[in-house]
């Protein structure tokens, strides 16, 4: 019942985009005020959309096997929680979402842009109705949710253990929510375009959804990244895996306006670049998800794929990328009147540099992501490209990008110098010094490791300093770039310092090493709700005598039937003591896996730094009046 | 001034050029370099030279043929015409089993002999890694 | 005359973008069917799903007769929608549909005969998945026409109309 309620005002929601669009024209042709009709249509579309998502989920909870979708992923014996969040977990249930929240955004924007011109809001609502309706088409059509099937089956095939995790539960949501925010960035900069609006004004309206978006996307990474470190076992938290990389692919490109909108919103320059970069954070979200969904990449998150539903992403991703080229270059105009001069030493030029060598990362991670499919459809060989790709051409230039990123938020706007700025260079000196005497000793790259190192410190001192001498001025930048800059430390700590050991053990055995002894003490079995788990007990004494305790855990689920590895992970501030173990083939051994990882926690906190930073630039306002 | 700004500007448009060329060479170059190269069994029977490139081997792990001791895990890739023996002595992941498909990564000793360095691991059972799909189809 | 190659150059370049997915798109099909003559089938031990017995592959398969391989399991969606297919084939006078139950509850396994009906003459069990591999087979479902004690055809991933209809005139 739910499902067929759900099914009915999904359909009744998508003949209302025909209503909005019918009234939004006429409405656009003589524009003194803005339609109330159309506000209305809007909300009742929106609510139509949350009856059809809170249906999908009610027959999630209640198990209704005769929907398809909830037949293919969930099970009468899992937790509520994941039956909850199964409902996104999947592809059909996942494009609802984007709708909800597409529908949602659009309704937010008409609201909250009351202040701007009228043409200018009719216009970007009915560039988001376009993606509106190519989303209802999509699901309709071929990803329906509310698929019915006859017989009902008894029991459901149950949801992939891997993804019944708290963080993959929030993961899907939070994400969505920074990709369909660049969606309402993408209408309103076309829109924009058309009516030759970008400008101050709209720089400054549009910063708001800038950065909701951008704050969402970041966090939406960081919860996935978790998610990887301590389900998949492997210890690390990024693979530089395609999917992945169509995630960090459109942050980047915010991260970038973010820039950009500050530098329209000062100084009224680089307004073509912030429309390209409106446009590509979209397209590139949107493009994601085609290469996510339709399986043309072969990578290591496995999604069920389906050529039509790729097909009919490719089609819509493509006619947006038209669309958006031909407003592009039959509206847009420079605008000549504005002094546009930018001089050599300011604070434009360091964001420009950034910008550049932002567009560079993007290109090496864009052009590693789809050189696969390029190579297998024109010469059918089939490859992959690896994290070395990815860490040789990015991790060098790092060293000029944080130097700019340490130096810029001290220019001004219009022209600057450096007079009186000794302390720039005493704390490079520092800094340097300071990673010579970390790296010195080390058997790694010593000139690249240093310079990077050495960098990250600047980085990290003079944005501390900021938050002594600048007190609260501009706290959302000097917040951002301090967590910037520990991020990059603790990720050349992490992967300087970390110690690893694999090792295949019998119950009772002991792994010797200089460091440390790992012994295999017993194991365990458990009976979890959904899950049989097996805990193995091992007891880890170091060199300075120190005992500690892990215990990693196989589970075993019932329905589908798959084993999952659930590391044992012991945080402190200084590091993370890591284990995984693995059954090989029913053998006596079991497969170990333990690893002393430093400074891990800091990653994730420099992370939450970051978007902290951009949270509070959000009440900016308030801090300069 | 005039002459000095078209002088600037030049000077700019050169030096965005030289870098964008340079990118461009660079990227190619290290991409050539990281490529990871895919190929079944019986590929690697019939190939005539080695090189001293990472290749990744994929294939199905044969039946009774995985065996374990404390420091390196051993067993066969078989795509049902050609076998080659892998070395290996690093972390397993979950749905690594005999009989199930699996892509292992490392380098070629010799035409019997893979020493692998890593395995990779799938989030699903019933999955099939397209390149093994593929390989397999072939025969 | 430069500004207006930048457009043409920049539509270009994403008109090719949108080609070479296009092909790679059609890569990318999991289920390809895959045309295996002549192949000898492999022989293995099994044991009947609703009894203990054991027999061996040799006593299975008669020669001069058609037998259609299916490896179905009750948690399997597409085996699910392939059913009313095995059903329709069930009509057929020369040929025999054999089950191989793969890694199921038979529990569930019965009761996804009892809903849907059953088209298999007889059933064998597969367990732990290893018959499946001897056939070499990817998955579930996944179905193989014998004749002679050949492999003369295998159909990876669920039976359709197309497959139905070659496998009718294959043994016509």
């Amino acid at each position: 019942m739910p499902s067929l309620i759900g099914f009915y005002s999904l359909a009744l929601g998508s003949s209302l985009s025909f209503l909005i669009i019918f009234f939004s024209i006429k409405n656009f042709r003589n524009s003194k005020i803005f339609d109330s009709r159309i506000i209305f249509f809007s909300f009742l579309q929106l609510l139509l959309v949350s009856i059809s998502f809170l249906g999908l989920i009610i027959s999630f909870i209640n198990s209704d096997f005769s929907n398809e979708t909830v037949f293919n992923h969930s099970h009468t014996t899992k937790p509520l929680f994941y039956k909850i969040s199964g409902t996104w977990g999947n592809h059909e249930g996942s494009l609802l979402l984007w709708l909800l929240v597409l529908t949602l955004f659009i309704f937010l924007f008409i609201i909250k842009s009351q202040r701007q011109p009228t043409q200018y809001r009719i216009l970007t609502l009915l560039f988001q109705q376009v993606i509106i309706v190519g989303f209802f088409v999509f699901l309709l059509k071929s990803s329906s949710p509310f698929n019915y099937i006859f017989p009902i089956p008894q029991e459901g095939l149950g949801l992939n253990p891997i993804l019944q995790d708290p963080a993959l539960a929030i993961h899907p949501p939070i994400l969505y929510l920074g990709y369909v925010g660049s969606s309402i960035i993408f209408s309103s900069a076309l829109s924009a375009t058309c009516l030759n609006y970008i400008s101050k004004e709209w720089a400054s309206h549009i910063k708001q959804w800038v950065l909701i978006s951008w704050i969402f996307l970041t966090l939406g990474i960081l919860l996935g990244s978790i998610w990887a470190y301590y389900e998949l076992g492997w210890g690390g938290f990024w693979f530089w895996d395609p999917v992945e990389n169509v995630s960090l692919m459109p942050w980047l490109a915010l991260t970038t306006l973010v820039h950009c909108i500050l530098a329209l919103e000062k100084r009224s320059i680089l307004t073509s670049w912030v429309v390209v970069l409106s446009i590509s954070t979209f397209t590139l979200s949107m493009c994601g998800t085609f290469l996510v969904r339709s399986g043309i990449l072969n990578s290591v998150h496995t999604f069920a794929n389906d050529p039509e539903r790729g097909l009919f992403i490719l089609i819509f991703l493509f006619s947006l990328i038209f669309l958006s080229l031909f407003v592009f270059f039959f509206f847009h105009k420079e605008n000549r009147k504005i002094d546009s001069s930018i001089f050599l030493i300011s604070k434009e030029t360091s964001i420009i540099i950034n910008n550049w060598f932002m567009m560079y990362f993007l290109s090496v991670i864009l052009i590693g992501t789809v050189y696969p499919i390029f190579l297998e459809v024109i010469s059918s060989e089939k490859i992959s490209v690896g994290p070395p790709f990815y860490n040789k051409l990015i991790a060098p230039f790092l060293i000029p990008f944080m130097f700019v990123m340490a130096l810029g938020p001290k220019l001004k706007w219009i022209k600057s110098d450096i007079k009186n700025k000794i302390y720039l260079f005493i704390f490079f000196l520092i800094s340097l010094l300071l990673s010579i005497l970390i790296i010195k000793n080390l058997e790694i790259n010593f000139l690249l490791n240093t310079l990077l190192v050495s960098l990250a410190f600047y980085l990290f001192f003079l944005t501390l300093r900021d938050f002594f001498v600048m007190k609260y001025k501009n706290l959302s930048q000097t917040i951002a770039h301090f967590g910037f800059s520990l991020f990059i430390l603790s990720i050349l700590f992490n992967n300087i310092f970390t110690t690893e050991i694999i090792t295949n053990l019998k119950v009772g055995e002991t792994y010797t090493s200089q460091k440390f002894n790992i012994k295999f003490e017993n194991l365990n079995q458990k009976q979890g709700q959904n899950f049989k788990s097996i805990v193995g007990k091992f007891t880890i004494v170091n060199s300075k005598g120190k005992i500690e305790t892990l215990e990693p855990e196989l589970r075993i689920y019932n329905q589908p039937n798959i084993t999952t590895s659930e590391a044992d992970i012991r945080t402190n501030l200084l590091s993370d003591r890591f284990i995984t173990m693995n059954t090989v083939q029913n053998k006596d051994y079991f497969n170990i896996r333990y690893q002393i990882k430093p400074f891990m926690i800091w990653i994730w906190l420099s992370i939450l730094l970051i978007a902290t930073g951009g949270f509070l630039s959000l009440f900016k306002k308030k801090y300069e009046n | 001034m005039y002459g000095r700004k078209v002088k600037l500007r030049f000077f700019f448009i050169v030096l965005i050029l030289t870098i964008l060329a340079l990118s461009i060479y660079l990227v190619l170059k290290s991409l050539e370099e990281n490529v990871v190269y895919f190929q079944s069994p019986s590929e690697i029977k019939n190939i005539a030279e080695f090189k001293e490139t990472k290749i990744r081997i994929g294939g199905m792990v044969k039946k009774d043929s995985v065996s374990i001791n404390m420091n390196e895990i051993n067993f066969i890739i078989t795509d049902f015409k050609n076998e080659i023996n892998v070395i290996y002595s690093g972390a397993v992941p979950n749905l690594f089993e005999e009989g199930k498909g699996v892509v292992a990564e490392g380098f070629l000793k010799d035409r019997n002999f893979f020493m692998a360095s890593k395995i990779l691991a799938k989030h699903d059972e019933n999955y099939m890694p397209p390149e093994v799909k593929a390989a397999l189809e072939e025969k | 005359m430069k500004i207006k190659s930048v457009p043409l150059i920049v539509s270009l370049l994403f008109i090719t973008f949108f080609i070479i997915f296009f092909k790679g798109l059609k890569n990318s099909n999991i289920y390809v069917p895959n045309i295996n003559y002549e192949k000898e089938i492999p022989s293995f031990t099994t044991q009947f799903f609703d009894t203990n017995i054991k027999i061996n592959s040799d006593e299975i398969f008669k020669e001069d007769y058609y037998y259609l391989i299916n490896i179905w399991s009750s948690w399997c969606l597409p085996c699910r929608e392939e059913h009313r297919f095995l059903m329709e084939l069930n009509n057929e006078n020369n040929l025999k549909i054999i089950g191989f139950n793969y890694k199921d509850n038979i529990k569930d396994a019965k009761k996804f005969l009892d809903e849907l009906k059953n088209p298999y003459s007889k059933i064998f069990l597969d367990k732990d998945g290893l018959i499946a591999i001897e056939w070499g087979a990817y998955g579930v479902p996944e179905s193989f026409l014998i004749y002679n004690k050949k492999i003369i055809k295998k159909v990876i991933g669920p039976l359709n109309t197309n497959f139905v209809d070659e496998i009718k005139r294959l043994i016509k």
